[in-house]
């Protein structure tokens, strides 16, 4: 048994995973916009994750969302304790996985994940990708529903990241994005367009 | 799933799963007594006692086909000692306060200790529990009444 791996989750389960819940929704209202999580809402620290990403996996994950992990959160504690507090399935192929949680060194390959169906493109996989931070990077402007003009973001990501996304957007079906970094957390819906700064995209 | 659990651990898990029986059939107040005595150690609640429903299913006749009989309300809580050992509880009801004495009786009762609560709280409290079911079926029995019919003179 993985017992004493367990530790505390929300302190109070109930209206913190729902305040959670509403800055995830923000998040993917508004593209592009930051949200923050008071610290008094976020639970206790688990080793490799991110109390943003933590507060999330409590919101999000149940019995009936399979969870894929990247190597680097593939750890004991953090399998114990999500699926301790949680209740959801970790899947190994990425197929099957309702949410997937990934590091930066991640981001150039986004294939395997579903994208949903045309009938049911809410079946798609939803990725929750820890980052050092949300800016530093190459700033690019965000446009499409949620956002009156532009949205100027500059994730530190690479190029890889916005060609995989591209390739895997098949509009209405493709992948919903949440950045987290420290409390933070970044919405990127699928119907976001991005262009960069020196036109390209 | 069968039926056939691992043999090599079965005295262990019987074990636990007499003193949980116990604990969950014990009523607050017996509970209650030994409340300083349980919480005489560090403790971290890893779930907070939460209420909620459980469905109940039965089989016709103890074997036949399973249904729903309907759901109840639970309430379950899981605490861990400074040691490492995790106790766990599900109740019958909506106490909060018995599902956490229940945890950490059931963390108590998994550590070195473990003939000293055997003796001090389990035994009573099983004993408490056959005196209380041996009474009400003695006042059950009183209200037994015997059908017979007359045996007719055929031969």
């Amino acid at each position: 048994m993985s017992a004493t791996l367990l530790q505390p989750a929300f302190a109070d389960p109930v209206l913190d995973a729902q305040r959670s819940f509403r800055a995830a929704l923000k998040a993917l209202a508004g593209p592009g916009v930051t949200q923050s999580l008071l610290s008094a809402q976020t639970p206790p620290h688990l080793e490799g994750l991110a109390s943003a990403s933590h507060a999330l996996c409590l919101a999000l994950l149940d019995i009936d969302t399979p969870l894929w992990l990247a190597p680097k959160f593939d750890t004991q504690a953090i399998r114990a304790n999500l699926t301790f507090h949680c209740g959801c399935p970790i899947v190994s192929d990425r197929q099957n996985a309702r949410f997937a949680l990934l590091d930066d060194s991640q981001l150039h390959d986004l294939s395997g994940f579903d994208l949903g169906n045309d009938r049911y493109p809410d079946q798609s996989c939803t990725l929750l990708i820890q980052l050092p931070s949300l800016q530093g990077g190459r700033q690019v402007a965000l446009r499409g529903p949620g956002i009156e003009t532009q949205n100027h973001v500059s994730l530190p990501l690479q190029e890889a990241f916005w060609e995989a996304r591209e390739a895997h957007n098949d509009f209405p079906r493709g992948i919903d994005v949440f950045f987290l970094a420290g409390s933070e957390l970044m919405g990127l819906p699928r119907s976001t367009q991005v262009a960069f700064k020196k036109g390209g995209a | 799933m069968t039926a056939t659990s691992a043999p090599a651990t079965a005295p262990e898990h019987a074990a636990r799963q007499h003193w949980i029986g116990v604990l969950s059939r014990t009523r607050r107040a017996e509970l209650l007594r030994h409340e300083n005595a349980l919480r005489d150690a560090e403790y971290q609640v890893i779930r907070a006692p939460e209420i909620g429903m459980t469905l109940v299913r039965g089989r016709m006749g103890g074997s036949g086909a399973p249904f729903n009989v309907g759901e109840m309300s639970v309430t379950r809580c899981v605490v861990r000692l400074a040691d490492g050992r995790t106790g766990y509880s599900y109740l019958a009801g909506r106490d909060k306060a018995h599902a956490e004495l229940a945890a950490l009786a059931d963390a108590h009762l998994q550590g070195a200790q473990q003939a000293h609560w055997m003796r001090e709280l389990i035994e009573p409290l099983a004993q408490a529990q056959a005196a209380r079911r041996s009474r009400q079926q003695a006042e059950t029995a009183a209200t037994k009444v015997e059908f017979f019919t007359l045996v007719r003179g055929e031969n």
